[in-house]
């Protein structure tokens, strides 16, 4: 089956020899929900504009329903559905006017979609997008983005600046697509409850490249954090060392390590290969896993 | 159905689903042959993914909690199983995982462990054959 989604090698960068995607290769299916993760200016709006042919790879391909998103742009536009945390809105129009807009221009528009989110929203239809909150705004760019019942919907930090409220209504409206029309998703987003809650796969970008690509449940429960007194190690290099570590960074009078495997093997793992006591291991919630993995060094310096 | 769920618990969702699920037939808040929601309407209740919903509710039907009567919907089983099974397969899994650690920490392959497991299940079963014999 073609993905409705496909990155291969993708390379982007600003400026010179500083590049912010350095090959990053993954593919999603039909229905499929993924969290697009990583730091502040880890490359996650780089590369959901390239997907959206907003912006050009400097190397690598992208494939939207197996085709060039820069070549038959209005064909695959049709079938997709875009919100970006800075998406501006035309300030002048109402509401009705804009959703007239893109009526016209998607023939798959559905009227009762529409009136239903308009009603869930408590939206004016005259109001002028220039009256509305932060969080209206977000909802009436998020109803012209699903109203014409995309394939892919892709999600630039949807929630950004939102109240949890209204982030939980945004969430409510994207699982409601999801079931009812089997709708690809790919979010990025710092919110991991939010990503918990939408669940799916994991892909996590970091320097460039993706770090992570993983079932959020099976990464959940296949990678635990080892706490290793600072001092039983005489480096970093030591514990990455040890079978299936994936990341170490110091924190105060100890190495905090990721881990693949569960919680008493590693720490076995660890005890045999670097002879030590006083070893903590447990699985983590997606926010310290993430912190884990990208985070920066704590305490003073190595 | 009360569920409540805590994205940033250290159980993943689909586990605090099963748990309290199970709790609740242990209480008798949900009695055998009681009619589960459907995935779809459990997801946008608790606002989350309908696979996680789903992968709850297979879990448990593997466990012998659930059962799934086509185009019906989901129920809780008439005969449940020994309130200590949940216990025991989280158990058999943990002995799982220890095991493959150490096979793969003593430089097995997969392919090794399974030859060995294969070994054990015939020495296993070898006297209850010779029984038959008799």
């Amino acid at each position: 089956m073609t993905p409705v989604l496909d990155f291969r090698a993708i390379e982007r960068c600003f400026q010179r020899n500083v590049p912010v995607l350095n090959g990053v290769t993954f593919a999603m299916q039909e229905g499929e929900v993924a969290g697009l993760l990583g730091r502040n200016g880890a490359g996650k709006t780089t590369l959901i504009r390239i997907a959206m042919g907003m912006l050009f790879p400097h190397g690598g391909s992208v494939r939207v329903f197996g085709a060039s998103p820069t070549e038959d742009p209005v064909a695959i536009k049709r079938r997709i559905g875009y919100v970006a945390e800075d998406q501006v809105l035309p300030p002048g129009s109402r509401i009705a006017e804009l959703i007239a807009l893109h009526r016209y221009l998607f023939p798959r528009w559905d009227g009762a979609l529409e009136r239903q989110l308009l009603d869930r929203f408590a939206l004016q239809p005259t109001a002028r997008i220039k009256h509305l909150s932060k969080g209206q705004a977000r909802q009436v760019a998020l109803l012209c983005a699903v109203c014409h019942r995309p394939e892919l919907l892709l999600l630039d930090e949807p929630a950004g600046g939102l109240d949890p409220a209204a982030r939980r209504e945004f969430l409510e409206t994207s699982i409601q697509l999801l079931n009812r029309e089997g709708t690809a998703i790919l979010f990025s987003s710092h919110h991991m409850n939010d990503v918990e809650r939408l669940g799916g796969r994991v892909i996590l970008l970091d320097e460039g490249k993706v770090r992570l690509d993983e079932d959020l449940d099976r990464l959940r429960e296949g990678v635990c954090v080892a706490m290793v007194p600072r001092a039983s190690a005489p480096d970093a290099a030591a514990l990455e060392r040890v079978p299936g570590c994936l990341r170490v960074r110091p924190v105060f009078d100890d190495w905090h390590a990721v881990f693949r495997g569960d919680p008493d093997a590693v720490q076995q793992s660890i005890k045999d290969t670097l002879g030590v006591n006083g070893i903590r291991c447990a699985h983590v919630p997606l926010e310290e896993l993430f912190i884990e993995m990208v985070g920066g060094n704590r305490g003073e310096p190595v | 159905m009360q569920l409540l769920i805590h994205p940033a618990d250290e159980l993943p969702i689909y586990r605090q689903i099963m748990r309290q699920i199970t709790e609740a037939i242990a209480v008798g808040r949900l009695k055998a042959g009681e009619k589960l929601p459907s995935h779809r309407d459990l997801s946008e209740q608790l606002v989350i993914a309908p696979l996680t919903v789903k992968k709850a509710y297979d879990e448990l039907e593997l466990l012998g909690f659930l059962e799934t009567q086509r185009g019906r919907g989901t129920f809780v089983c008439a005969s449940l199983p020994q309130p200590d099974a949940v216990r025991q397969m989280e158990e058999v899994r943990d002995t799982a995982r220890k095991l493959l650690a150490q096979a793969y920490l003593a430089g097995l392959r997969y392919a090794d462990l399974l030859q060995i497991l294969e070994q054990a299940d015939r020495a296993l079963s070898a006297p209850a054959k010779e029984e038959e014999k008799v």
